[in-house]
């Protein structure tokens, strides 16, 4: 899992703004294949899928903004001081094929593994770099996909842990 | 004259050296430390009950609206009123202290005040602050001193060794003589009324419980809820959390009053109690799902006068109080008598329909005036942990289901149950019933992701499975259905959940993986949630509608985005007996004022 989805092409980079470049692709690869997704899920589970892509579309913002900053170094140091804690509570889950009427658990297990999947590999980035900026960098996207796991994992709960007699 | 009474009189002169007996400064001293003077309410703790109102021989209390001010919000188990006393009436007799629920209300030993304005003598104690708001002495309701009984009449039950290897109903009932020993515990305040769903009149059926007049006592009950005798069994009572009488001691057992109720009234009874439904009307509605929600919304229009029809695919009526309650919480004739009673107000059943593949969404859009969506939660989550595509892990609402249609289950030696709710502990009781029966003992374990604080499950459920001998393992997150190499499921693999929740109260849980234990069975059963099987309406008409979460989305009225089409029950709203019964009122006097626009605009 954590040599997959350009790990090899992360770790060539070796400046700030060449990570963040790449983590923004990501990021927007995922929105596209969300909002790609919305109108072939069906009307009752596509609030899902948008919310999906509003995320990955807010993190793309994020990372974006955060490659144009100038203060770039400090910005991500301040920000890996209050790092996530990963709750893994879906690590257990599988991940499913969504195949053609995926319903709401499995478009939530897919965002879980995908988020579960990039956590890893930002976390495996960062303990194979030397202490410095590019692994602040890393330990910062990771945290970020950690965060934006965890809330995943409540919405999951929320609806799948629900509406019992 | 002796010399005794000439030296009398000077005698008296003894007494110039004792210290005076009457008060030097009578205004300015202290009251007795019980002295019964101004009143003092806690107005945080008061719940507006208006009991000390109900009390007053002198009608010196007027309960007033203070919603908003210190410590006050309207909210279930609170009117937002408060006591204002009127001292131009006020004994100082102190009944209302006695009698006060929450003992928010006491006196203090103040006992002088000055106005010029005669009106300032009526006042708001708690909301109007006084100076004497702050003193520690005066009088307040000794402990152990109570003019109603603090402790619940017991329901007697059958004992666990009793009921453990059949389905026969625990719940025996109140006799007479207990229900109105009980029916005394209550102040009739009606704090409870608000809090119920469907607003049932439960002072009122509580008083017809006291005089005996059970007569009276169904019609009220089946006034605003046709599901009376089930609700009576299997209610969750959202009212007794509220009760007045919870703040110093049990709540008044109103489920139980309900169900003796019911009782006490001869099934052939019903029928003339209710009386006859109005005269017919050229009106037709369609309703789907013979549910709690589908069932009341038919009984309302029925006695309108409308032509109801009420389609549904199980061989029953009754919805998951027929296939999701086990018999030993509520026995199938309760719920065939309510529908019976339903049905004899002229409704049509169609059973074994299923919609969607049977008729159409559309053919009933065309064939009816209105059409009632009400279908239940009735499919079963998964987890989706590995192994759990296994077959001998099941779903729970799947196993309830095949055990009230009278299928022949073999049951397991062991069996590992995963949730915390009211469907959980069905399965697990009702799989220890056939463990018992077939096996001569029970292995149930049940297990959690929240701890028992947390749990769904209603109390009582938690308290009879213990005594079951279901064993019960809270915080224990699932990790695995184990299976062997030769595809043998071994049982489920769980972690120790540390905390569950974050501050905001959302899903945040932390896991001690060193903490693993395999909870050895031969059938992993899920029952950790439920959805609508909504795939009978068609794409078309899904994308028609507006949803809300993943709900159908219903405005205050039940009426969906589709102008002909209602929906009610665990699938908009929920899950529980009352509710849906509550929102079946609800979309059928929304149909009913849309049938009066109608008619008026013709």
């Amino acid at each position: 899992m954590t040599e997959g989805r350009g790990y090899k092409k992360l770790k060539a980079q070796t400046s700030l703004q060449d990570i963040l470049e790449v983590a923004t692709e990501f990021e927007r690869t995922a929105r596209d294949f969300y909002k790609g997704l919305a109108p072939k899920v069906s009307k009752r589970i596509r609030y899902l899928v948008e919310e999906l892509a509003d995320e990955e579309q807010q993190h793309f913002d994020l990372f974006s903004e955060l490659r144009a900053r100038p203060d770039i170094v400090e910005q991500v140091k301040e920000s890996v001081e209050t790092p996530a804690s990963d709750r893994r509570f879906s690590d257990c889950i599988h991940l499913p094929e969504l195949g053609e009427q995926p319903d709401d658990q499995a478009v939530l297990q897919y965002a879980l593994g995908r988020e579960h999947a990039a956590m890893e590999q930002y976390r495996s980035l960062a303990e194979s770099t030397p202490p410095g900026p590019i692994r602040d960098l890393f330990q910062y996207l990771a945290d970020e996909e950690t965060e934006h796991k965890n809330e995943l994992e409540k919405r999951y709960y929320e609806v799948v842990h629900s509406g019992g007699v | 004259m002796s010399v005794r009474d000439v030296l009398s009189p000077f005698t008296a002169w003894k007494n110039l050296f004792r210290d005076p007996v009457s008060i030097k400064d009578p205004l300015n001293r202290e009251a007795s430390e019980r002295y019964r003077g101004f009143h003092k309410n806690d107005s945080g703790k008061c719940i507006g009950c208006g009991t000390c109102e109900a009390i007053c021989q002198n009608g010196a209390i007027d309960m007033v609206p203070v919603d908003g001010a210190e410590g006050v919000k309207t909210q279930p188990g609170d009117s937002g009123l408060r006591p204002r006393i009127d001292y131009g009436r006020c004994c100082w007799c102190a009944l209302c202290v006695d009698v006060c629920m929450t003992g928010s209300l006491t006196m203090s030993n103040e006992y002088k005040w000055v106005e010029s304005d005669p009106d300032k003598f009526r006042f708001t104690p708690g909301i109007d602050k006084k100076h004497w708001d702050e003193y520690r002495n005066g009088y307040q309701r000794p402990v152990g001193h109570r003019l109603n009984a603090p402790e619940q009449i017991d329901m007697p039950e059958l004992e666990p060794e009793d009921r453990i290897d059949s389905f026969v109903e625990i719940v025996k009932g109140y006799s007479v003589e207990q229900a109105k020993l009980e029916a005394d515990r209550c102040v009739t305040c009606g704090i409870c009324v608000a809090t119920c769903p469907t607003h049932m009149p439960i002072p009122e059926y509580i008083s017809a419980v006291r005089d005996g007049d059970y007569e009276h006592g169904l019609k009220l009950l089946y006034e605003s809820n046709p599901f009376s005798q089930i609700c009576g069994k299997v209610c969750t009572r959202k009212c007794e959390t509220t009760c007045a009488a919870s703040h110093e001691g049990d709540p008044i057992a109103i489920r139980w009053l309900k169900r003796h109720i019911t009782e006490q009234v001869p099934f052939e009874r019903y029928r003339d109690i209710l009386g006859e439904p109005a005269a017919a009307t050229d009106r037709k509605i369609a309703i789907v799902g013979a549910g709690p929600a589908g069932m009341t919304a038919a009984f309302d229009l029925a006695r309108k006068g409308h032509k109801v029809t009420v389609y549904e695919a199980e061989s029953y009526a009754g919805g998951m109080t027929r296939y999701g309650i086990p018999e030993y919480r509520l026995p199938y004739d309760t719920i065939q008598r309510e529908i019976d009673l339903i049905v004899s107000m002229g409704v049509e059943m169609h059973y074994n329909t299923r919609i969607g593949t049977d008729i159409s969404m559309q053919q009933l859009q065309q064939d009816n005036d209105a059409v009632v969506l009400a279908i239940g939660l009735q499919l079963g989550r998964s987890t989706r942990i590995p192994g759990s595509d296994h077959p001998q892990v099941f779903k729970a609402v799947d196993l309830l289901r095949r055990i009230t249609n009278g299928e022949a289950i073999e049951a397991p030696k062991r069996m590992v149950v995963i949730g915390g709710g009211n469907v959980a502990m069905d399965i697990a009781r009702s799989v220890a019933r056939l463990q018992q029966q077939q096996h001569g003992e029970i292995a149930v374990t049940l297990t959690a992701l929240e701890d028992k604080t947390h749990f769904l499950a209603d109390p009582v459920e938690i308290k009879e499975s213990i005594e079951e001998h279901i064993d019960i393992r809270d915080s224990r997150g699932p990790q695995e259905c184990v299976v062997d190499d030769q595809g043998r499921l071994l049982g489920l693999r769980t972690w120790k959940v540390l905390s569950i929740f974050d501050d905001q109260g959302r899903f945040a849980p932390t896991y001690d993986d060193g903490d693993e234990q395999l909870h050895e069975g031969e059938w992993v059963v899920e029952a950790i949630g439920q959805m609508s099987d909504v795939s009978l309406l068609g794409e078309e008409l899904t994308e028609k509608l507006e949803w809300n979460r993943g709900r159908i989305q219903v405005d205050d009225t039940g009426r969906t985005s589709e102008a002909w089409l209602w929906a009610a029950g665990d699938c908009v709203k929920g899950p529980d007996v009352v509710t849906a019964v509550a929102t079946g009122h609800k979309v059928a006097a929304s149909i009913e004022d849309v049938f009066a626009q109608q008619e008026a605009q013709a």
